[in-house]
């Protein structure tokens, strides 16, 4: 992996070195796991639930987010989710919903860098 | 055939790892750290999960075990086996991204080993689980070991009992061997021994151990005779006084010898040997010897063998005399030729000798001083 691309997935919050780890240091499998996030629906399913008021769905998609973020160390987004499945199992229906806006753009800003991958 | 199987078994170890979590990231992160390791076996959801370990149960040396998974969570696959008490023998590990207080409480309570927290570090889930894994490994081996060696104990234990046994016979069948009989006096003296032991209320009071401790003593009877001369054991025709009286102590020569034996003394037969030895020639009436124990101051045992002893002779030839006939043995003994027995032994005596017969069908002649 070049500088410049480790760079840029850093800017966006991703631990590079901390995710390499996880995968045994395997650059191809982190890569594979990575180009997958874009494609996920998980995060308009948490928008959808949210909005639709569905708590079951909401928490469940917020769960599958953290780990997913957890497992690729998108920092900002796991610690974001991890906050918001507490917030959501504690019953705080409000505040897990205010944490969309700051939560979406850690989204997009990480879906940006793993697309310029290529 | 039963016996090699447990064999092959016991070498055969579980190698399967099964991997039981819904999301296929978790799934290829815990594959890759432990696939170096194990045969790994990924299941997508509880049920799928629970199968597999009901299926592949001798196989699977570990379960990885997510909690929030569809169709089955991972503590409702945990309450079915612990039902099976499976965790027991296969470690379970629970992984999982947040595990609340109640969760991991019942979790151990259902008997998990682990409780790892995703997201997973390599190095740290592969030291925990597998040192677990080795824990099971090395205490199934043992258990193993433990009844391997068991057995084998108590097959060892048999030979030697068996062995124990077979050098006694040699040791009375060589003395036997010695004044030219086959050894045959010496089987069929434990027989009618056996015999009258089980079959009248001689025996009452003796548990069956005792009854074949008495019958192998009543082997050894004749030990001593290993200290007479051949010329006074071999002799054809009557001895003279002199010679009567070093005959006569075979007796205490026979309970000499087996005193000296240290390891006859654990032997549950070692008393009665010794009794019977020193005291198969004494008379109901006070004129055997070599005590001159008179009535019950003789043992039931030495005053079966003393009898039997005395029955075997008659009906057998020896080097001194042909062998009688059944009456004219039967009526010596009623008669006292040979000297006095306890009439409620003579009594016992003749209510089965009719059975008796039957230990001479086989054998021919036997020759043997009493």
């Amino acid at each position: 992996m070049d500088d410049a691309i480790r760079a840029s997935l850093a800017a966006a919050g991703i631990d590079v070195d901390e995710a390499l780890e996880r995968f045994m240091g395997s650059e191809a499998m982190l890569i594979r796991f990575l180009k997958k996030f874009p494609a996920d629906q998980g995060f308009s399913a948490l928008a959808a639930a949210l909005e639709a008021g569905d708590r079951e769905g909401a928490v469940g998609a917020a769960h599958t987010l953290k780990g997913l973020c957890g497992n690729l160390s998108i920092k900002p987004l796991f610690a974001g989710f991890d906050r918001q499945v507490g917030l959501m199992r504690a019953g705080e229906w409000d505040a897990a919903a205010d944490m969309m806006p700051q939560l979406t753009q850690d989204y997009n800003r990480a879906v940006e860098a793993i697309l310029a991958l290529g | 055939m039963e016996l090699d199987c447990r064999g092959r078994n016991a070498r055969q170890e579980p190698d399967t790892m099964l991997i039981v979590d819904d999301d296929e990231l978790n799934r290829a992160i815990l594959e890759n750290i432990f696939s170096p390791f194990y045969a790994i076996e990924p299941c997508e959801n509880g049920k799928e999960g629970l199968d597999a370990i009901l299926r592949l149960r001798g196989r699977v040396c570990a379960v990885l075990l997510d909690v929030v998974m569809p169709e089955m969570d991972g503590i409702q696959v945990l309450r079915v086996l612990a039902q099976e008490r499976l965790p027991e023998q296969i470690p379970v590990f629970l992984i999982t991204a947040e595990a609340s207080g109640d969760t991991m409480r019942e979790a151990y309570q259902l008997g998990v080993m682990d409780v790892i927290s995703k997201p997973v570090i390599p190095y740290v889930v592969e030291r925990r689980v597998n040192s677990v894994v080795e824990l099971f490994q090395a205490r199934r081996r043992l258990g193993n070991v433990v009844e391997r060696q068991q057995s084998a104990l108590l097959r060892q234990a048999e030979q030697i009992i068996g062995l124990s046994r077979g050098m006694i016979e040699s040791l009375s069948t060589a003395i036997e061997f010695r004044n030219g009989e086959s050894g045959e006096h010496v089987r069929r003296i434990h027989d009618i021994t056996k015999y009258m032991l089980e079959h009248t209320e001689l025996g009452d009071g003796l548990s069956p151990e005792d009854i074949d401790a008495i019958s192998l003593a009543a082997i050894m009877h004749d030990v001593g005779k290993i200290a007479i001369p051949d010329a006074i054991l071999n002799k054809p025709g009557r001895l003279t006084a002199e010679e009567f009286e070093i005959m006569k102590t075979h007796t205490l020569q026979g309970a000499r010898l087996l005193e000296r034996i240290p390891q006859m003394r654990e032997l549950s037969a070692y008393r009665y040997a010794c009794d019977i030895a020193r005291h198969h020639h004494e008379r109901w009436d006070g004129r055997g010897y070599p005590d001159g124990l008179k009535g019950e101051e003789i043992s039931v045992w030495a005053q079966i063998v003393s009898l039997a002893d005395v029955y075997d002779a008659l009906v057998s030839k020896r080097v001194y005399k042909d062998a009688y006939g059944r009456e004219k043995a039967l009526g010596m003994i009623r008669d006292g030729a040979c000297g006095t027995f306890n009439p409620s032994l003579l009594e016992c005596f003749f209510r089965v000798e009719q059975e008796l017969r039957y230990l001479y069908e086989t054998p021919k002649e036997e020759k043997k001083d009493g």
